[in-house]
C-alpha cells in the first residue's frame, strides 16, 4: 500500500556548508571535500537576528530546528495563507535528541545534588523541545509531534505526513529532523567508529513544507517502492571508493551528499535536501559515484538509496513537478 | 458494513498493563475494585529526593543481549505479551502469519535519552568512559527493538511528545491502519522509573512529597511511577480473516498543541479543547455520547485546573471522570497507554474506579472527579493527556453494542 504523493511547498535548512539554500548549492557544486572531520554547524549559521531573543534560553539543538522550520516557512508562506494554524501539523525527527543539553543536566545533578539541578536544563533536555519552540514562535495549533529513531526517522516522518494529509487530519505539515553534534557524543562517535575513519559525523537541521498534491509546491515527494529515477542518492563514506555493491541495476546517475553534511541517525533528509536543489539547479550535484559521464544527464525525479533501510519502507522519491514518476521495479 | 466503514475501523483485539496498579490486567481490576494505591518509598536509585513514587516489584523477562539493560522494554515486552495473548496473536501466531505487516508504535521518555549517570560521571572523571550505557541506548529504541523481536515489516515510530506520547502513539497507529500501512498495530508505553527524570520533575517544583491527590483541594504536585501499556490495533479486514470480532475499538483521536510555553498548559487548555473536539469529529459522536473520562489528572495545580475547565465546557457537569495516577503515579510515555487500556476495562467492565487520591473538592475547580466505583451507562470512553511542550491528545474509545 502505498500513499498519494505530497507537494514540497518550501524547504529550510541549517548545515555545515551553511543556511540558505543557494549557499547550500554553491557547496555541494564543489566536489572537493573529502576529509574525515566531524561536519558542524558555525555559529554564525546561528546567529539568527529574527528568533535570537525568543531563543535566548534555548541551546544550538533547539536553535538549528527552529531557524530550519522557520526558513521553510518563510520560503512555504504563499501557500500558506488562509490555511487555519489549527489545520498544520508538525513533526519533528532525531535520533539523539538534545543530549547536549542533557549532559548538562546531568552537570547539574553531580555537581549540586539531584535537588538543586536547574529546571531550565531539564525543560530543555526532552526531546520536544524544539517543537515547542517551533508551535510557539510559529503559532502552530495542530498536532505536534516529536519522534525518535537511528535508521528511518525521517522516512517514517514523510509517511506519516502522507497519512495525515491524505485523511484529511492536516491541510499542511511540517516536517524535519535536527541532529547535534556534542562533545560527549562525538568522543562516543569517535570511539565506535574506529573501525572505518572514512565516516563524518554530521549536525543540523532540514525541514520540509509539506501539502496534498494538489498543492501547487516545487516537487513532489513520497515513500514509496524502489522505481527507475534520473538520480540515485545514496549515503556513503566521505572519503575512499564507493561500496561497489550499491544499486548495481540502476541505470542513471548515482550521487552522495555525505561529505557535505556528515552521517546522522537523520542523513536522509539531508540527502533528499541535496536532490531537491540539484533538480532546482538542473544539473546533478554532490559526490558523483560511478559512471561520470551521466552527469549531464536531467534530473527530474531523484529517490534516496539505502541498503541497511529495511526495503518493505521502500525510499523517499522526489518528483519535478509536471515531471512523469518512473514506474516502479 | 460498506469497504469504506470497514477501512476506517480499528478494532482493538487485545490490552495488556503493568503498573504499580497491577502485574497485569486482572491485577489491576482488583487495585481499582478495592481503591487501593500501592506507592513506594524505596526507590530503585540513590537519590537525595524523598518523595513517594510508584514502582513496579514483578518479575520481568528477559531479553537478549544488549535489550536485557533496558527496564522500559522489558516493562514494554511484559505488557505486549499479556497484550499479544489476549488478542490471540501470541509470537508463534504471528510468525505463522506470512505477509501480515505489522506496525510498531510506542511512545517513552526515559527510553529515548542517554541519561545515564554512572556513564557521564566516568566520562567527566576519565574521559574515557566504557561504552556499554551507549550501546544499550542504541539498541532500546522501544519501537526498532520490539519490530526486531517481532520480525515487524510494517512502519515503525517511537514517540517523544513526553506525557502524552502512549496516547499519540495509539493515534498514530490508528491512523496506520486506515491509512493501510499495516493489518496489525503495537501501540501504547512504556516509562521506567529514572534518577534524571526524578530530578527534573524535583526541579520543576511539581512534584509532592505526600501521595498524590488529583483534582483534590489540597493537591500539591505528582509522584512518579513506572510501567507499560500495550493495545493491539487490527483491521477489520483482518480480524475477519482470522474470524475474530472485536468489542472495542479506537473510534476517535485529536491532538492539538497550545503554542503557549515549554512546559505549562495553557491556563484555558485550548489545545486540549481542540484535540478533543477533533477526537469527537472523527468518532462522529457528540459530546453527550462520552460515559466517563480517564482524565490525565496528574495532580499538578496547572493541569487539573486547565484540564477540569476544558471537561465542564465541552462535556459538562454530569460526565463521570477520573484520574488513575492516583494508583499508578506518573508513567510519563507510558501513561497515555496504561490509561487507553484502564478506559477498555471501564467500558468492559461497566463501572470506572474511585479517583484514587481524591478527598476535598476544589472551590476553584468546575468539577471533581468520582470518589467511588461508579456504575457506567454508554459505549464511548474518553482518555485525554497533556504534556510537556503544550502537547494535548485525546483517544476515544467505543464498546460495540
Amino acid at each position: 500500500m502505498t500513499l498519494p504523493p505530497v507537494s514540497v511547498l518550501g524547504v529550510g535548512a541549517v548545515t555545515a556548508v551553511g543556511r540558505t539554500l543557494p549557499l547550500i548549492t554553491a557547496a555541494i557544486s564543489d566536489a572537493s571535500p573529502a576529509t574525515a572531520a566531524p561536519r558542524t554547524v558555525s555559529d554564525d549559521v546561528l546567529a539568527d537576528p529574527a528568533t535570537s531573543k525568543r531563543l535566548r534560553r534555548a541551546d544550538r539543538f533547539t536553535r538549528m530546528a527552529v531557524i530550519a522550520a522557520s526558513d521553510a516557512w518563510s520560503t512555504a508562506k504563499a501557500s500558506l495563507e488562509g490555511v487555519p494554524l489549527e489545520r498544520i501539523g508538525l513533526i519533528v525527527a532525531s535520533g539523539f535528541g538534545p543530549h547536549g543539553r542533557g549532559f548538562k543536566f546531568l552537570d547539574g545533578i553531580l555537581d549540586h545534588g539531584d535537588s538543586a539541578a536547574l529546571p531550565t536544563d531539564f525543560s530543555h533536555s526532552v526531546h520536544g523541545a524544539p517543537a515547542a519552540y517551533i508551535t510557539e514562535i510559529l503559532g502552530l495549533r495542530g498536532p505536534s509531534l516529536s519522534t525518535t529513531d537511528f535508521l528511518s526517522g525521517f522516512e517514517q516522518a514523510v509517511l506519516l505526513a502522507q497519512a495525515w494529509l491524505d485523511q484529511q487530519q492536516c491541510d499542511r505539515v511540517l516536517v524535519g529532523v535536527v541532529e547535534e553534534l556534542g562533545e560527549v557524543l562525538l568522543h562516543c562517535a569517535g570511539r565506535m567508529l574506529n573501525h572505518d575513519q572514512r565516516i563524518s559525523p554530521g549536525e543540523g537541521a532540514v525541514f520540509w513544507m509539506l501539502g496534498r498534491s494538489d498543492t501547487p509546491g516545487i516537487a513532489t515527494l513520497a515513500v514509496a517502492p524502489p522505481a527507475a529515477v534520473d538520480l540515485r542518492i545514496v549515503d556513503q563514506p566521505v572519503i575512499g571508493p564507493a561500496s561497489p555493491t550499491i544499486d548495481p541495476g540502476h541505470a542513471g546517475a548515482t550521487t552522495t551528499f555525505s561529505p557535505y553534511f556528515g552521517h546522522s541517525p537523520s542523513s536522509a533528509a539531508f540527502q533528499l535536501l541535496g536532490g531537491l536543489l540539484s533538480m532546482q539547479a538542473g544539473r546533478l550535484l554532490g559526490r558523483l559515484i560511478g559512471d561520470e559521464s551521466s552527469a549531464a544527464a536531467r534530473v527530474d525525479n531523484v529517490a534516496t538509496f539505502r541498503p541497511s533501510f529495511d526495503p518493505s519502507a521502500a525510499t523517499l522519491r522526489l518528483t519535478k513537478v509536471n515531471s512523469e514518476p518512473g514506474p516502479s521495479t | 458494513m460498506s469497504g469504506s466503514s470497514e477501512a476506517a475501523t480499528v478494532g482493538i483485539a487485545g490490552i495488556g498493563a503493568v503498573s504499580a496498579a497491577g502485574q497485569d490486567v486482572p491485577a489491576t481490576l482488583e487495585s481499582f475494585r478495592h481503591g487501593r494505591p500501592n506507592p513506594s518509598k524505596i526507590l530503585p536509585f540513590e537519590s537525595s529526593i524523598d518523595c513517594p513514587t510508584f514502582q513496579i516489584i514483578a518479575d520481568l523477562p528477559e531479553l537478549p543481549g544488549h535489550l536485557n539493560a533496558s527496564r522500559s522494554l522489558r516493562l514494554l515486552v511484559r505488557a505486549l505479551t499479556e497484550a499479544l495473548d489476549d488478542a490471540g496473536l501470541n509470537e508463534d501466531g504471528l510468525n505463522e502469519a506470512p505477509g501480515v505487516r505489522i506496525g510498531v508504535c510506542l511512545g517513552t521518555t526515559v527510553a529515548s535519552q542517554l541519561n545515564n549517570v554512572p556513564f557521564y560521571e566516568a566520562y567527566r572523571k576519565t574521559g574515557h568512559p566504557p561504552l556499554d550505557a551507549v550501546h544499550e541506548y542504541l539498541s532500546a529504541n522501544l519501537a526498532s527493538a520490539v519490530g526486531d523481536l517481532l520480525s515487524a515489516t510494517g512502519p515503525r515510530m517511537t514517540v517523544v511528545n513526553a506525557c502524552s506520547s502512549g496516547t499519540d502513539a495509539i493515534g498514530i497507529a490508528a491512523t496506520w491502519i486506515r491509512a493501510g500501512l499495516c493489518d496489525i498495530a503495537i501501540a501504547g508505553g512504556a516509562d521506567e522509573l529514572n534518577r534524571v527524570a526524578m530530578a527534573g520533575f524535583w526541579s520543576l517544583g511539581v512534584m509532592s512529597n505526600q501521595l498524590c491527590r488529583p483534582f483534590d483541594r489540597d493537591r500539591a504536585g505528582l509522584n512518579l511511577g513506572e510501567g507499560a501499556g500495550v493495545v493491539i490495533l487490527e483491521s477489520a479486514a483482518h480480524a475477519r480473516r482470522r474470524n475474530k470480532a472485536h468489542r472495542f475499538e479506537v473510534a476517535g483521536f485529536g491532538s492539538a498543541c497550545d503554542a503557549h510555553h515549554l512546559t505549562a498548559p495553557h491556563p484555558e487548555g485550548r489545545g486540549l479543547q481542540t484535540a478533543i473536539r477533533a477526537a469527537l469529529a472523527q468518532a462522529n459522536i457528540t459530546s453527550d455520547q462520552v460515559a466517563f473520562i480517564n482524565a490525565h489528572g496528574t495532580a499538578t495545580l496547572d493541569n487539573d485546573r486547565a484540564e477540569s475547565g476544558v471537561i465542564h465546557r465541552l462535556l459538562g457537569e454530569t460526565v463521570p471522570f477520573l484520574s488513575t495516577k492516583g494508583y499508578t503515579g506518573h508513567t510519563l510515555g507510558a501513561a497515555g497507554g496504561l490509561e487507553a487500556v484502564f478506559s477498555v476495562l471501564g467500558l468492559r467492565e461497566r463501572w470506572i474506579p474511585a479517583s484514587c487520591g481524591f478527598a476535598n473538592r476544589d472551590p476553584d475547580l468546575p468539577l471533581a472527579p468520582v470518589r467511588d466505583v461508579t456504575p457506567i451507562n454508554g459505549d464511548y470512553a474518553l482518555s485525554t493527556s497533556l504534556a510537556f511542550g503544550g502537547n494535548n491528545a485525546a483517544v476515544l474509545i467505543r464498546r460495540r453494542a
